[in-house]
């Protein structure tokens, strides 16, 4: 219970009467480590199971409950390996890391203006960004796929790559707005007697300040690009199967490929294992941008 | 540079030598940069293109027969939302994106409150295991929701593969038909989108929490508050404005579900777990009703837009905007 903290009561007192309060704290103790102890089985248990079946011979999926398989095999990866995993990997890797540096590209500039700059009309400009926020992109996805046609964008991962760039725009640029607005503008005014023009400010002064922002946004867009469907499906949909990302491959698997269960679990592993890495590895700046971002209460 | 030029002008000397020194590259880079445009271009030009333009087009073909199978289109104003609210399947699909969202919507923000008041107490206390068990309610959360779909296919198989259905069957009960029973379907998609969902509203909640000042919390203990009356007067209040975020955002990511869903049970048995966003997918991508399916949309958009200003009355959030 948030606020239940006794500061004055510790827990390893060993006074042989212990007192009510700390009595109701031992208790608020276990309570915490049982919802921690079904909060991870809950969430950590289907991922496990996954990857004990992805380490199944084919006859051992029907059989026993046991996390661990009694005979693990990689078949079932060498298969999937061999149906082009790789490929639709390095594919989205390619179209993840353009625009990832699209974003920050785009957004950075714009995100200083908007922080920086008095101009008519900026108000309302802010406004629609964020309102562009609250719509979903499943919403346009129609049109969206009409213009990709017309501009001759569909079936190519730079065209795919430029889609993101447009619909991750809104949300990374009030993030790095809300960075910028942080960093006193006594930095700008140091900078512009110096002799600094605006984009000498940016480039030298305010860059290193607004960093930890930029690589929020890097992390963040990293991961939903990463794991986009919607609009991969869409617009590489009738590309060559070497074309696709890994989240269209992996259901490809599932519909079209694969007869084996143990196939379609190493495929999702596969799938799982580099972005779970990515996050644990940089999950505390994720964390800090989600909180800092989305709640200014 | 700028200043320079001021004081220079008065002078005719000056005024000759800002003439030259205006043709400067480095003066033109000078001025070009001073101008918001110049930032705001590229990011005005990409939502132009990929947000705005079809926001405006999907609501000109709502209005229109266009098809993917055939050239051009003629406008026939409202007859697809005409035929849109005639339609079983559109009911159909309204009731169960209700069912779903108003289920996905209560779930995730009570779990996610729990967990983070659980996690929140746990690193006042100085507890074990909050770091741990907040990362592996994020992993949940960023794995593609394609394969998180396929996860729980995986999970809920009716045969002895299914996870679930092999314990149930070791306990001699019979095999629960998670998928291909209607009902039971709708609630797998609603448990399968908890296990998404709930690391958002968790990490939300956690971080306002964290906001709350020690200080209330002491003098709520002063006035004699006990842990309840101090989580109903002190927590939840000081809350309200992550509330009113959390709530909007679960409200839309739950409305406009669409890849879970498609991977877990593709909107079946028949239609018992189609929402809106899968509807209109296949309307517009596998029936080729361009018209149709972007009324769908336009449904969709408006019953977002119209959920989130109902939030903005009932949580009263005008003082704090």
């Amino acid at each position: 219970m948030a606020g239940s903290t006794d500061t004055d009561t510790t827990p390893d007192s060993t006074r042989s009467r212990l007192s009510g309060s700390q009595i109701r704290l031992y208790f608020y103790d276990a309570a915490t480590y049982l919802v921690y102890a079904l909060a991870a089985a809950f969430f950590m248990f289907p991922v496990l199971w996954v990857i004990s079946l992805s380490l199944r011979t084919e006859g051992a999926v029907y059989s026993a409950l046991n996390l661990i398989p009694s005979d693990p095999t990689l078949d079932a990866y060498r298969t999937v390996i061999d149906s082009g995993i790789l490929g639709w990997m390095r594919n989205t890797l390619v179209v993840t890391v353009v625009s990832v540096l699209g974003i920050i590209l785009v957004t950075t500039p714009a995100a200083y203006a908007f922080s920086r700059f008095r101009f008519r009309g900026r108000r309302t400009l802010l406004l629609a960004v964020l309102g562009f926020q609250m719509i979903s992109p499943i919403v346009i996805v129609l049109p969206l796929y009409d213009i990709m046609r017309t501009l001759g964008l569909t079936e190519s991962h730079a065209g795919l790559a430029l889609l993101y760039i447009g619909l991750q725009i809104p949300f990374s640029l009030w993030l790095l707005k809300g960075y910028f607005d942080t960093i006193p503008t006594a930095l700008d005014k140091a900078a512009r007697i110096d002799g600094c023009n605006r984009l000498q400010t940016l480039r030298y002064v305010l860059l290193r300040p607004v960093m930890p922002g930029i690589a929020v946004v890097a992390i963040f867009n990293f991961v939903l690009t990463w794991s986009e469907f919607v609009m991969a499906y869409t617009m590489l949909g009738p590309a060559g199967q070497d074309e696709y990302t890994l989240s269209m491959g992996i259901y490809l698997f599932d519909t079209q490929l694969a007869t084996q269960w143990t196939n379609i679990a190493a495929a999702a592993v596969i799938g799982v294992v580099p972005i779970i890495l990515f996050f644990v590895a940089l999950q505390r700046y994720f964390v800090r941008g989600l909180t800092d971002g989305a709640v200014k209460g | 540079m700028a200043t320079e030029r001021t004081i220079e002008d008065s002078s005719l000397g000056g005024r000759i030598r800002r003439t030259v020194s205006r043709s400067t590259v480095g003066d033109i880079v000078d001025r070009v940069v001073s101008r918001p445009l110049f930032w705001l271009l590229p990011a005005v030009l990409f939502i132009a293109v990929f947000q705005l333009y079809p926001m405006f087009e999907v609501f000109r073909m709502s209005l229109t027969d266009a098809s993917q199978l055939t050239q051009g289109e003629s406008y026939v104003w409202l007859e697809n939302y005409r035929q849109l609210f005639n339609s079983e399947r559109f009911r159909s699909t309204l009731s169960v994106t209700a069912i779903y969202s108003a289920s996905s919507i209560i779930l995730q923000l009570a779990l996610g409150l729990g967990l983070a008041v659980a996690i929140d107490y746990g690193v006042r206390r100085g507890l074990r295991g909050p770091l741990v068990t907040r990362v592996v309610v994020l992993s949940a959360w960023i794995i593609p929701g394609i394969i998180i779909g396929l996860v729980w296919k995986i999970m809920l198989l009716e045969t002895n593969v299914g996870v679930l259905n092999n314990g149930l069957g070791q306990l001699g009960l019979d095999i629960v038909p998670f998928r291909s029973d209607p009902d039971m379907a709708v609630i797998s998609v609603i448990i399968a989108g908890a296990w998404r969902g709930t690391a958002f509203s968790m990490i939300m909640f956690y971080a306002g929490l964290k906001r709350v000042p020690d200080q209330l919390y002491r003098a709520a203990k002063v006035d004699g508050a006990g842990p309840l009356a101090r989580f109903r007067h002190v927590t939840l209040p000081q809350l309200k404005p992550v509330m009113f975020v959390v709530t909007i955002l679960v409200t839309i990511y739950s409305l406009n579900s669409f890849d879970l869903i498609f991977a877990l049970t593709d909107g079946g048995p028949g239609r018992a777990t189609e929402v809106i966003a899968l509807a209109m997918y296949k309307t517009g991508f596998d029936s080729y009703q361009m018209g149709l399916a972007s009324a769908t949309a336009v449904v969709l958009l408006v019953i977002t837009l119209t959920i989130t200003a109902v939030y903005f009355v009932v949580f009263d959030v005008s003082e704090e905007i």
